[in-house]
């Protein structure tokens, strides 16, 4: 995704960026070969398959106050959507909400930050660099549960309390900045190094290069970091749960709730999920095709 | 004080990458102030590491580097006053051509009305005025060029240095484009430094061309100089134009010699001071320099070597037709005849001709 | 300025630029990952009151117990089990989805917006999810009411839900994205004109897929291969929650043994299964040089 990404801008134009050719697995121009329609029949059951726990989340969550978790569906009614929102006996929804919403910012934008400069540093061979690659290899792979409790010992060993913004945050970290190094590993491994030299050349210092190439050229990649940090630490669970301390993230108050009480307002919270995630990437769609719409028409004048 | 003189010269320079090997061996040269200098050579030679060294892209491992006067080894390439074109042009892709060319000046910190000003003036002479709008991905190959030496060019260097510039463009466009090099030049009528692993290319732009071989120079001098009096074998045949000879001294006569192989060449001394009886020798022959003629005619007047050879191939070059013989056993032997003396009495492949040259044409070589 | 350096001090100069660049990373891992390890290490050599208090000190009576245990294997082989099902089928998927994406989609634009379209039911909480596979999966579920309607059954298939096959389901739904994302990177890195070429030659799309594109996706797979490897050894409520309880993982034993404070044992699976996971991922990364694959 970030490969294809990083293609999209350098364009600038409004239109496909894969030359059209009849040699190719399927060719761009004409009809399509039998595998197409086999294949966009799997892509759909997946895609199928995928929303189709979602959908009977959206359907039940419309139930009236008699609803349950399962069909039959009990009315029709915005109840849930509304005890949703005023938490009444149902859990703190609103408060874990805002806590997760704040801890996906900070872990996204430092996610971004120290990944980006990883990546820089990864460019050259220097001595350790492998140990540091495994290192956060080790990071990636390791159970976060096991990881959670450690971080919870520590925090306890050294008389620390464990809360969301310190012992969580870090260990959410521990996860989101693996994924973010090797977004930035395949990100950076098309940025042109002539670049950086032309750069140089012309004058520009190590910062001012960075800032007025590397981040513009590489920002597709910047922000597909961005997408996966926040995705990552919003619904992160096993490392939270025991660094978290006493105010829960999201997940974690789902997770009391489930153990307590279930009711159909955690539906409600996923068709609202939903809605919000369409806009937002409807949101971002729209913005890629109103740049190169507007850098197409710049051309052309 | 700094100066603004652009002459540069390389004093003992040496690189090495791994530690071990000289990519670049002890270079020595001096090249003048507002010259247009080629660097020719096969890939790995070294050409490209030396151009870098000069940019202040690479640090000489010894060796010593002045430019107007000032040693700049250390320096980086914008207090150097040096500027690069480099063989992808590295235009930035997310900048339109203006800002592209405006961003030296905008790294200086020029503010953005004079710097666009100043990039809209360098647009004119290059002549893309109508495409300061548009993206590097949306201009040809020669317009792009020309946008990577507009962009160079405006930091007012005293250097210009160009790696392959013409190499990624086609066959006319890199003839235009060589007109276009040589006008900039002497319109900044700064110092050009070109590399480049095509001799006409070199022989047609450069007041000074270096010929490179494993990392050192083999000779530098003017072009006519380099192409018609090569001194060794190796520039003779890299140079092309030139057919070179192996022998063993036979007779030493006073001012000249006879080689042995192929049989009885006669070789004028001028170039060569002493040259005993057994000496294995080179001599080069122009291909241009090369009559040939049917066996039993009469040889042209001061034609006096005449070696009968097999017309191997024929290849029609325009004005010229290049004929390929098996005069030297083991070597490439090559004749240029001119096209309409060719079609007067064409050979074909396989006839027996005398391949003949005046005496003073053969020249010894290192 | 300084003279020219040499080629010693110019190499300690990059040393010193790397470390520099990734010291804000080793900062984060080094508090967050190597102490908590080490510090599960050191738990799993201590001895325990049975209430949670630690004593310092130096057995391997944990560990002892852990491998005799009869449990341990068969929490093994069942994560095992669960692990090879999961990788097989979103294998198969992953590559197949991203494989349509990247060649048989023409527009770019709209190739991301499938892509994106595949990640909107990520937004929505795990936890959300696994719950609502309830009325889908149930007896009364979405599932069985149209197979019931159909008449392709008739009576409820109960062996959806609360099973080993509605564990392996609720994997694969999570994981396949994981699968997606780097085949799909590895893909679309493939250089078109290799596929012309080969189309020239006479081969025919499968031998492409066969003879270009899946050594070339190599890469991809491993990585999909780890995250998923490490995300099914590494769960343990999605198992105990899609099973009804009747399949266990090691990790949710470990989530047991914390629950009652059993420090020292439950310290020392996890470091047996993080051993056992670094010698799982060291074996993909043997075949597959990541590192080179995705700096190229």
């Amino acid at each position: 995704m970030s490969a294809v990404l990083a293609d999209m801008p350098k364009t600038g134009t409004s239109k496909t960026v894969v030359p059209a050719s009849t040699k190719a697995i399927a060719p761009s121009k004409g009809g399509r070969p039998w595998t197409f329609y086999v294949l966009a029949t799997l892509f759909a059951a997946y895609v199928i398959a995928l929303y189709g726990p979602m959908f009977c989340i959206y359907i039940l969550s419309f139930q009236d106050i008699r609803g349950g978790l399962v069909f039959p569906m009990k009315g029709q009614s915005l109840h849930w959507f509304v005890d949703l929102f005023t938490q009444v006996r149902t859990g703190d929804v609103k408060g874990s909400f805002d806590r997760s919403i704040k801890l996906a910012v900070i872990v996204t934008i430092i996610t971004v930050v120290v990944s980006f400069l990883a990546g820089l540093g990864f460019r050259k061979r220097f001595r350790g660099d492998t140990f540091v690659f495994y290192v956060m290899i080790g990071s990636l792979v390791a159970p976060g549960l096991v990881l959670g409790l450690g971080t919870g010992l520590l925090f306890q060993a050294l008389g620390l309390n464990a809360s969301w913004y310190t012992s969580a945050l870090g260990a959410q970290l521990s996860w989101t900045l693996p994924f973010g190094v090797l977004v930035m590993f395949a990100v950076m491994s098309r940025f042109n190094h002539a670049w950086e030299e032309a750069a140089y050349d012309l004058g520009a210092s190590r910062w001012q290069s960075i800032r007025l190439v590397m981040i513009p050229v590489l920002a597709p990649g910047l922000v597909a970091v961005a997408l996966f940090g926040f995705t990552l630490s919003y619904d992160e669970f096993a490392r939270s749960l025991q660094t978290a301390g006493s105010l829960n993230t999201l997940p974690l108050e789902i997770w009391s709730m489930t153990l307590n009480v279930t009711s159909p307002s955690l539906y409600a919270l996923g068709t609202v999920t939903t809605i919000v995630s369409f806009i937002v990437i409807g949101a971002s769609l729209g913005t890629i095709v109103l740049i190169q719409k507007k850098r197409g028409s710049q051309a052309k004048g | 004080m700094k100066s603004d003189r652009g002459d540069i010269e390389l004093a003992g320079v040496c690189k090495s990458f791994d530690g071990v090997t000289n990519v670049v061996d002890g270079v020595n040269l001096r090249i003048d102030d507002g010259a247009y200098c080629c660097f020719i050579g096969p890939s790995g030679c070294g050409k490209t590491t030396i151009l870098r060294m000069i940019a202040g892209h690479e640090d000489p491992t010894a060796g010593e580097i002045v430019i107007g006067g000032q040693n700049v080894v250390g320096l980086a390439p914008v207090q150097r006053r040096t500027a690069m074109m480099f063989q992808s042009y590295a235009l930035f892709p997310h900048l339109t051509v203006r800002e592209n060319i405006a961003f030296a000046l905008r790294v200086r910190g020029q503010s953005k009305a004079d710097r666009l000003r100043a990039a809209d003036a360098m647009i004119e002479k290059v002549r893309l005025t109508q495409f300061a709008d548009r993206l590097p991905a949306q201009l040809s190959g020669g317009q792009q060029q020309r946008v990577a030496l507009a962009r160079a060019a405006i930091t007012e260097p005293r250097v210009l240095l160009l790696d392959e510039p013409l190499s990624a463009l086609d066959e006319q466009l890199r003839v235009q484009m060589r007109q276009e090099l040589r006008r900039m030049q002497q319109e900044l009528g700064i110092t050009f430094i070109h590399v480049t692993h095509t001799q006409l290319e070199a022989i047609a732009l450069a007041d000074l061309v270096v010929v490179m071989e494993q990392g050192k120079i083999k000779q530098a001098g003017a072009a006519r100089d380099v192409y018609a009096h090569p001194h060794d074998r190796y520039v003779a045949e890299f140079m092309g134009g030139q057919n070179v000879l192996s022998g063993r001294v036979e007779k030493v006569n006073g001012a000249s010699f006879t080689l042995g192989v192929p049989s009885g060449i006669e070789v004028p001394l001028q170039a060569r001071p002493t040259v005993n009886v057994g000496d294995q020798v080179d001599i080069a022959v122009r291909r241009d320099d090369v009559a040939l003629v049917r066996p039993g005619r009469d040889l042209p007047p001061g034609y006096t070597t005449s070696l009968p050879s097999r017309v191997l191939a024929i290849e029609y070059q325009g004005y010229f037709v290049k004929v390929m013989l098996d005069t030297v056993p083991d070597d490439e032997f090559v004749a240029y005849v001119p096209e309409k003396t060719f079609f007067a009495d064409p050979f074909t492949v396989g006839d027996v001709v005398m391949a003949t040259w005046a005496t003073g044409s053969a020249l010894p070589l290192a | 300025m300084q003279p020219s350096p040499s080629p010693t001090s110019s190499s300690s100069r990059s040393n010193l630029a790397g470390w520099l660049y990734v010291s804000p990373l080793v900062l984060v891992l080094v508090p967050f990952f190597v102490a908590p390890i080490l510090v599960v290490l050191a738990a799993s050599f201590f001895a325990t009151d049975g209430f949670g208090g630690l004593t310092p000190g130096f057995t391997l009576a944990s560990y002892v117990e852990v491998l005799h245990s009869a449990l341990t294997l068969k929490l093994y082989l069942a994560t095992i089990k669960f692990t090879v099902l999961t990788w097989i089928f979103t294998l198969i998927i992953g590559f197949f989805v991203a494989y349509f994406l990247v060649f048989h989609v023409r527009n770019q634009l709209l190739a991301i917006g499938l892509f994106l379209l595949c990640t909107v039911p990520f937004w929505t909480s795990n936890i959300i999810r696994m719950i609502s596979w309830i009325p889908l999966l149930g007896k009364e579920g979405l599932i069985n009411q149209a197979l019931l309607a159909m008449g392709v059954i008739h009576q409820p298939l109960e062996v959806l839900l609360f099973s080993d096959l509605a564990v392996v389901i609720a994997y694969v739904h999570q994981l396949t994205i994981f699968m997606i994302v780097p085949i799909f990177n590895s893909m679309a890195r493939i250089d078109k004109k290799l596929i012309e070429a080969a189309i020239d030659a006479g081969a025919s799309r499968f031998d492409i897929m066969r003879l270009i594109v899946v050594p070339m996706s190599k890469s991809g797979i491993a990585l999909g291969t780890i995250f998923v490897v490490s995300i099914v050894m590494g769960d343990f409520f999605v198992v105990k929650v899609m099973s009804g309880g009747g399949s266990a993982s090691v990790v949710s034993a470990f989530y047991e043994d914390v629950g009652v404070l059993q420090y020292p044992t439950a310290a020392a699976s996890a470091v047996l299964l993080t051993l056992v996971l670094v010698a799982i991922v060291s074996l993909i990364l043997r075949t597959v040089d990541i590192r080179q694959e995705i700096t190229q």
